[in-house]
């Protein structure tokens, strides 16, 4: 133990490297892990996992209780009312902001008196950090009991009670809190985008007599695609791996909402994923039931790994011409 | 805490290695820590009794302390198998996979079935419940009440022990329907109950008391959700709070705890105090109350 060749800066470096493996290592030790865990799951359902059929409600209590009356293990699992549920909230919350989040940044890199931006910004940073429980509150004590009592009619309650219950908790609960949640995310790293767009190239459009808005459209935001892309991505992981909030406000049935409902389709209930292993935890006790949630749990991980890879391979063409982020 | 501290603080001035070994066998061995410090863990529903019960057994034995992870029944109950646990707190009978533990009564609790205070119904037949909870009654009008919208049934999901109460008592082992919204937590069915005025939910004790909870409790079978009812067990949903044990070689302190829990007149009224029902506590108190505490 006494490393006589070595300088301070070099054992630094040795240090820090080790750290790294050992980061890389728990990863990949992660990911083995979680997936080990899960293949009798997947193995006895193959891609019927994905299908639908049946109630996962009660496919993950067929299971439970077949693992805690030590009786034969029960895999059967349909997960396509969770993965439809997880994808809709996902997809569409990231959409609305994604809109949001533009026109709002553009504004105060661009527009916004320098007042107003000193004002926003520490604000949007602020919002960012809310712990989601806050907005779930929110939600549960606000938003839900205003859409069940306000949006939904007895009409339409009528037309589907003997499948779902429309309450408030709902999809649109779930989407619309989702996306003031991701928002402030975006925001604050289009903002920091945008304003690296090199101040050179906007005069020099400015210059040549085009308006400001079109300038910023054309050259600022396009220079700045990669950062887009980055928010977008870092946005969308969060709102995948959302969890007390949706649990809170999204109604908690394992129900796949119908577009054939036309518009009653935002007010049905539903459950993402994470929500579902949320719920599900304490049934760790139950051998089928640990391994069913760690395929949820496996999928998720495997959605974020995909969502990273892709935010890279978008990237790629654009860095070109783009500043970096 | 305490003694935690204490060891810490000799640590420090040792080394951090130091420090963390005696961490590490103060995580490893809880069973080899002081001897008056319980370890237990299971049921969330029941820690606000837990609670109130540790404190007052430190007039018993002052230096009496619980340390209570709450990873719900099933959990605790391996916790004990394991040994990783002295005793667990469960709100359902024993299952066949509990080999290895003894399970005994504590005390009594009831699940409410409430409406929204705004709904003219006072009482359901556990068949009625039944039939809301599979989904084959949807509207206010089939169960007698004058509300004009179809029913929004709040539940919780088939993971809450309060569920598989629920099942087990009113459904008859079948699922709750899809139509059942279902929460997380048994305050928030309250809540959901209270904003929405064709609400219906099963609530425990605690969260549906009257006045302050917002909600309206029903009669079930013409019997009240109410201490009266439920100590005769005449109340369909009364059920037994329990607390898990190993079946061989107890911790005595945990035993000791347990049974004053179950049969001393102070922990009766300390039940009673915090929403759930006495159901073996002596009636009177003793005339001197440690010497009996202490033979129990």
């Amino acid at each position: 133990m006494n490393p006589e060749g070595l300088r301070p800066d070099r054992r630094a470096e040795l240090l820090l490297g080790a750290l790294v493996c050992g980061v890389l290592l728990f990863v990949l030790a992660l990911v083995v892990f979680v997936f080990r865990e899960a293949w009798p799951s997947f193995a006895h359902n193959g891609l019927g996992w994905f299908g639908s059929g049946g109630n996962p409600d009660q496919q993950i209590e067929k299971i439970f209780t077949s693992g805690n009356l030590l009786q034969d293990p029960v895999y059967d699992f349909h997960a396509w009312p969770i993965i439809w549920g997880t994808f809709l909230i996902t997809v569409v919350a990231v959409i609305l902001s994604f809109v949001a989040s533009l026109f709002v940044s553009v504004f105060v890199v661009e527009f916004a008196p320098e007042w107003i931006r000193r004002l926003l910004e520490p604000v949007i940073r602020l919002l960012a950090s809310v712990p989601s429980v806050i907005f779930g509150l929110l939600g549960v004590l606000i938003l839900v009991p205003f859409i069940g009592n306000h949006v939904i009619t007895d009409g339409n309650r009528e037309s589907v009670a003997y499948v779902v219950s429309l309450s408030g908790y709902s999809l649109l609960a779930g989407v619309l809190i989702l996306t003031l949640m991701i928002a402030p995310l975006m925001v604050a790293v289009f903002v920091d985008g945008l304003r690296s767009v090199p101040r050179g190239w906007l005069e020099g459009s400015l210059g040549l007599g085009i308006n400001r808005w079109r300038t910023f459209w054309k050259i600022g935001v396009r220079t700045a695609r990669p950062a887009l892309v980055a928010g977008t991505v870092l946005a969308t992981a969060r709102a995948i791996g959302e969890v007390v909030m949706l649990a809170m406000v999204t109604g908690g049935v394992a129900f796949a909402p119908n577009p054939a409902d036309g518009l009653l389709f935002f007010v049905e209930p539903t459950r993402p994923l994470a929500a579902t292993i949320l719920q599900t935890a304490e049934e760790l006790t139950s051998p089928p039931m640990r391994q069913t949630i760690f395929a949820m749990a496996a999928i998720l991980l495997f959605s974020a790994m995909m969502l990273s890879i892709a935010g890279w391979a978008v990237k790629q063409p654009m860095k070109r011409y783009g500043v970096r982020s | 805490m305490s003694t935690l501290e204490g060891d810490l603080m000799k640590a420090k001035s040792t080394s951090l290695v130091g420090a963390l070994v005696v961490l590490a066998a103060l995580a490893l061995a809880p069973a080899a820590a002081n001897a008056a410090t319980l370890f237990g863990s299971g049921s969330s529903a029941m820690v606000p009794y837990l609670e109130s019960l540790e404190k007052g057994y430190k007039k018993v034995n002052p230096k009496f302390k619980i340390v209570y992870t709450a990873n719900n029944g099933n959990a605790g109950a391996k916790d004990v198998q394991d040994g990783k646990s002295q005793f667990a707190l469960q709100t359902r009978p024993p299952l066949p996979s509990d080999s290895g533990l003894s399970y005994s009564k504590l005390f009594l609790d009831g699940l409410c079935v409430a409406v929204n205070p705004g709904n003219n119904v006072n009482g359901l037949s556990i068949q009625q419940v039944k039939d809301i909870y599979l989904g084959t009654v949807t509207q206010w009008s089939g169960v007698g009440s004058s509300v004009g919208s179809p029913i929004s049934a709040f539940g919780r999901f088939s993971t809450a022990g309060l569920y598989t109460f629920f099942q087990s008592a009113v459904l008859g082992g079948a699922t709750q329907a899809t139509n059942v919204t279902a929460l997380d937590k048994d305050g928030e069915v309250a809540v959901a109950v209270k904003n929405n005025k064709a609400g219906i939910g099963y609530v425990g004790l605690a969260n549906s008391k009257p006045g302050q909870s917002g909600v309206k409790r029903l009669k079930l079978n013409g019997q009240p959700c109410q201490a009266s009812a439920i100590r005769t067990l005449k109340y369909p949903l009364s059920r037994y709070g329990w607390v898990v044990l190993p079946a061989k070689k107890p911790n005595k302190t945990a035993t000791k705890f347990a049974d004053w829990v179950r049969t001393s007149y102070a922990a009766g009224k300390i039940i009673d105090k915090a929403g759930a029902v006495p159901a073996f506590n002596a009636k009177k108190p003793p005339k001197k109350p440690k010497k009996k505490n202490k033979k129990k």
